[in-house]
């Protein structure tokens, strides 16, 4: 007994000493909360402070950028905006690990975040009635805006989301490799084949398309608008076509092929594989541009858009991103929608640092877009050009649910070497019930 | 055998035999009730939450508006990569419940008859039990099974038959996958279970097997087999119980090592039922389904127990 | 009883030795990532050990500005602490009681009790995180402790203890005019403390080790726990492996640590035998 009381107690003392030696002194479990959530999550000085009657708090939560910097720079536009705002607070919430589990969860309650980022609004968030519809910060700006980056905010006519960021996907390629091997960049799915089995020499493989050898939704999307296929018109899914699934068939010949880099540490979003030397050819967003430069050395950066199906369809750039939206179920919505507005749309100079100052995305605004000098040269330029020709983005109606069902019809035919013209097919049925649900029918 | 005779001689001098039973509730209460009321705040109330929300549709929202019936079950039956799901956690269990049993059984045989440094021994085997599963996930992910030739297991076959290195969690024919997550677990686990199995084994008195020697019998496989074995009767299931239960509730390892971020990949290679429903709550945000499938889950394990308890008697009191 | 080693158990040390081996690569693996460079971690080729350890790979880890070690050490060791002392302070009473009381129903209310063990927490997990918010804990290190205090397998466990418990000892004690708590507090718990320390470690492993409760519940970076800040090491843009691996090597270590101290207790703990 003696041993066992000298124990907790040990323990208590132990637990009460972290407690309090701390700045944030917290008595966990001893009494129940009676103020509601002590959301606090800047590191300012300005949290310590007793929050004032009538000041209105604003929850801006970010899922984590990984580049060196950003969460500075979020606080500061913060606190920029609180000093300068009389009466309101920002409070920032960098949100790690899975960005949607948490946020998901919080929009089902009443203290969820007042100011979010979403990849692409989508129908069900509004028929869940998550999202504050955003039209009257868009006056006389409208036109700057980039249209396939609206397009991922509007629905009904309703703009939901201000575009931040735009994230072009594309293959980097190692231009040294290609001489070395005498390989010219691919345009479509054959040349890719050649191209890859060319430069696997072992130790160096072709191309990595990620540990799942290509079945993550945005490379999916790439790849079916490279075989003249698109995902949904109007009220019907219509991604099951001929081209598409010759499309399947070739990408499970370049597996097949061996000339893939399968089993490396890093993933897709990570330029690791790249930089290391472990493939030649690899799929990327723009944001580890810097990274990749300062690695391979800029002469030796090439950038391609996903080859075509054949000569009769169009290669293609996915063009993604983050958007911020305004929970319509805060209390503060008109508070929100002014911080919004100045973060991005009245500033310049936060969009500018935003898009270029940590990793490269493209502005979505054609006038600061015009300003990024970072993104005027080099390979970062010969991206910008590609977005034109190639650029596309998903329409609102497609889901996560379509994505799952979509991912998974892929791998079976990738790793269980199914039928593709079976999988689409059977794939395109259960994508349609999804919609018809989504769309009430 | 001794704690019933003695229950009924305990009390004296007995009062009446209502207020016996008034006072037996009252200090009944007294002493479970805390557990109760936490598990009503924080078990029971979300059970019967999830209960009524399965039959509504429940679509980025967890208040119940719309009745749809038996809906959300039928859809999740007709979706095949539930049923898939299913089939997958039940060969799952049919494999690591008895491959850890035997392995952590194994393990306390060999630390107790090993004589000098069990502690050490011991120590060294439950130690991976304080590796959380993401760690070990990733530990198993990038280094001891990565596809490379830096990875331990390819660099092992290598060294031993030049044997090209091997796409352990991509590769679906042969389904490699498997060995990657059924090591994991195995690590993670068979430590708290030997400690388990080594409490049971210093439970049975010395004098038995002396006994047994007496009358001939030779120490090893016969003693095994007519004395351990039969007196770790209990523990084997108890052990056997929780270990159908973690199974059934496979998630982290699973998640951690066969999906991509932003994309299922090699999921489709194994998932078991709370990894699909958690995309289906988390990504899909279709609650109503999500909840209608941990009823399902639910059932199974209770199915399960309830069978295991039959056929072994499994949780009842001594004096029942 | 001091054991002498015996000629005879040679097969068994040796495969003794060779499975110890087996059981420690991966600790070996996670220092060695540790300790190596993001190159080194991602090459093609096996490496035995860094080529230079990189030692700054842990003072840059604890001064990490987002991922805050510190503060996750800190929020875990609260967490944990309490969590495991609510934990069993609930646990050993609901096992005794469900152990030794003669209420009538106190075999179904078990069985009742075991229905929560066999539902999921990940599929109660939504409706669980909105109890937890209509309280107001969300991001509060209380939200964290407190839902995961009840917890069945632990009662499980003290209930089996419990009734194998000798039973004249409380009788005796009952004679000494000790109520039932009397007798629980003064004579079934001091003669339980393997079953205490145990289940303490135990759930002090599970506490420090969960994952997904605190990602959601403790959502401010000021109530992010050790596997919170650890995951920041996986994000989006880019993996650091390293950072990764030292966290997880910090993050092992105080638990390691704390069942080196108890470990002899614990095998003394768990037993579910019923055997007399």
């Amino acid at each position: 007994m003696k041993r066992l009381a000298l124990l907790l107690s040990l323990l208590l003392v132990l637990a009460l000493l972290v407690a309090c030696g701390g700045e944030t002194a917290e008595p966990a479990g001893t009494e129940p909360a009676e103020q509601p959530a002590d959301t606090s999550a800047e590191s300012s000085e300005a949290a310590e402070e007793p929050a004032a009657e009538d000041e209105i708090v604003i929850q801006h939560w970010y899922h984590q950028y990984g580049e060196e910097g950003t969460f500075d720079a979020v606080v500061r536009y913060a606190e920029e905006y609180s000093a300068m705002t009389p009466g309101v607070r920002v409070e920032v919430n960098w949100v790690p690990g899975d960005y949607f589990a948490a946020l998901n969860s919080a929009l089902l309650t009443d203290e969820g975040p007042d100011v979010f980022e979403l990849q692409t609004v989508t129908q069900d968030r509004i028929e869940a009635g998550q999202l504050e519809p955003l039209d009257d910060l868009f006056e006389g700006v409208l036109d700057d805006f980039n249209e396939t980056a609206m397009q991922r905010v509007i629905i009904d006519g309703t703009i939901y989301g201000v575009p931040m960021i735009m994230d072009p996907q594309f293959v980097y390629y190692n231009k040294s490799m290609f001489a070395e091997a005498g390989v010219e960049p691919p345009t479509t799915m054959d040349e890719l084949q050649a191209a890859c089995t060319a430069l696997d020499t072992g130790r160096v493989k072709g191309l990595y398309l990620s540990n799942d050898m290509g079945s993550t939704s945005y490379l999916l999307y790439m790849t079916t608008w490279a075989a003249n296929s698109d995902f949904i018109e109007g009220d019907k899914v219509v991604f099951n076509t001929p081209e598409n699934v010759q499309m399947w068939e070739k990408k499970k010949e370049l597996v097949d092929s061996g000339c893939l880099l399968v089993g490396a540490t890093t993933e897709w979003w990570d330029p690791g594989a790249l930089n290391d030397g472990l493939t030649a050819m690899q799929w990327v967003g723009l944001w580890a541009m810097p990274g990749v430069v300062e690695a391979l050395g800029e002469e030796n950066v090439g950038v391609m858009p996903w080859p075509a199906l054949d000569e009769n369809a169009t290669p293609s750039v996915w063009i993604g991103g983050w958007n911020q939206s305004v929970n319509a179920n805060s209390p503060n919505v008109e508070a929100a929608k002014d911080y919004v507005r100045w973060l991005w749309i009245e500033n310049p100079e936060t969009q500018i640092d935003w898009n270029v100052g940590y990793g490269f995305h493209v502005p979505p605004r054609a006038s600061i877009a015009a300003q990024a000098d970072a993104l005027k040269s080099g390979p970062a330029a010969e991206v910008l050009d590609m977005l034109a020709p190639y650029g596309k983005t998903t329409p609102v109606t497609w889901t996560g649910a379509m994505d799952s069902i979509y991912q998974d019809a892929h791998s079976e035919v990738l790793l269980n070497g199914a039928d593709p013209a079976e999988q689409l097919a059977a794939a395109q049925e259960a994508a349609q019930s999804e919609l018809d649900a989504l769309l009430n029918k | 055998m001794t704690t019933h005779e003695l229950v009924e001689t305990a009390v004296s001098p007995p009062p009446s035999r209502s207020s016996r039973k008034r006072q037996d509730t009252i200090e009944f209460w007294l002493f479970v009730g805390p557990l109760v009321l936490g598990l009503l705040a924080f078990v029971y109330i979300p059970i019967l939450w999830g209960f009524v929300l399965s039959f509504f549709r429940a679509r980025n929202s967890v208040t119940p508006t719309e009745f749809v019936g038996l809906e959300n079950y039928l859809e999740l039956f007709g979706d095949p990569r539930f049923l898939d799901s299913l089939q997958t956690v039940i060969i799952f269990a049919i494999f690591i419940v008895p491959v850890t049993f035997a392995l952590s059984l194994g393990l306390a045989l060999l630390v107790n008859n090993a004589g000098v440094n069990t502690g050490l021994f011991r120590t060294i085997f439950f130690i991976p039990t304080a590796c959380s599963y993401v760690v070990a996930s990733l530990v198993w992910k990038t280094s001891l099974f990565n596809g490379l030739p830096s990875g331990f297991a390819n660099n092992i076959l290598w060294a031993i038959n030049e044997i090209n290195p091997i796409a352990w969690v991509n590769t679906a024919d042969p389904p490699y996958y498997w060995l990657v997550l059924v090591t994991v677990r195995l690590w993670l686990q068979s430590g708290f279970y030997m400690i388990i199995f080594l409490a049971g084994l210093q439970e049975i008195p010395r004098s038995i097997y002396e006994a047994a020697m007496v009358d001939g019998a030779k120490p090893g496989r016969q003693t095994f087999r007519h004395i351990t074995f039969p007196m770790l009767r209990n523990t084997s299931v108890s052990v056997i119980l929780l270990l159908f239960i973690e199974a059934f509730q496979a998630f982290d390892e699973f998640r951690n090592i066969l999906a991509t971020g932003g994309s299922s990949g090699a999921q489709i290679l194994a998932r078991p039922p709370l990894v699909y429903l958690y995309n289906v709550a988390f990504q899909d945000q279709n609650y109503g389904r999500g909840a209608a499938g941990a009823f399902v889950i639910a059932a199974l394990i209770m199915v399960v127990t309830v069978v295991q308890g039959r056929l072994f008697g499994f949780g009842r009191r001594e004096h029942q | 009883m001091k054991k002498r080693f015996q000629g005879n158990k040679i097969p068994t040390y040796l495969l003794l030795i060779l499975l110890s081996i087996i059981y420690l690569i991966p600790f070996y693996i996670i220092a060695r990532n540790a300790l190596m460079t993001k190159q080194e971690v991602a090459q093609f080729d096996w490496l035995f050990w860094a080529d230079s350890p990189q030692w700054a790979n842990l003072t840059n880890l604890l001064n990490d500005p987002i991922a805050n070690m510190k503060i996750g050490l800190k929020n875990s060791t609260i967490v944990s602490i309490f969590q495991v002392i609510g934990r069993l302070l609930i646990s050993s009473l609901a096992g005794y009681g469900l152990a030794r009381s003669r209420y009538k129903w106190a075999n179904h209310v078990f069985y009742l009790i075991l229905v929560a063990m066999m539902v999921p927490s990940a599929a109660i997990f939504v409706q669980t995180f909105l109890v937890v918010s209509y309280l107001g804990w969300v991001s509060t290190l209380t939200g964290l402790v407190v839902p995961g205090m009840f917890d069945v397998f632990s009662v499980f466990i003290f209930r089996q203890f419990f009734l194998d418990f000798p039973k004249d000892l409380e009788d005796a004690a009952s004679v000494d005019g000790l109520g039932s708590f009397g007798t629980f507090w003064r004579v079934v718990v001091p003669n339980s403390t393997g079953v205490f320390i145990s289940l303490g470690t135990l759930g002090l492993i599970r506490s420090w080790n969960s994952f997904l409760w605190p990602l959601v519940v403790g959502q401010s970076r000021e109530t992010w726990t050790v596997q919170v800040v650890l995951s920041t090491f996986l994000t989006a843009q880019t993996i650091n492996l390293p950072a990764l691996f030292m966290g997880a090597a910090l993050g092992i270590l105080p638990v390691v640590a704390i069942f080196f101290i108890v470990q002899r207790y614990i095998v003394e703990g768990v037993k579910v035998t019923g055997i007399k």
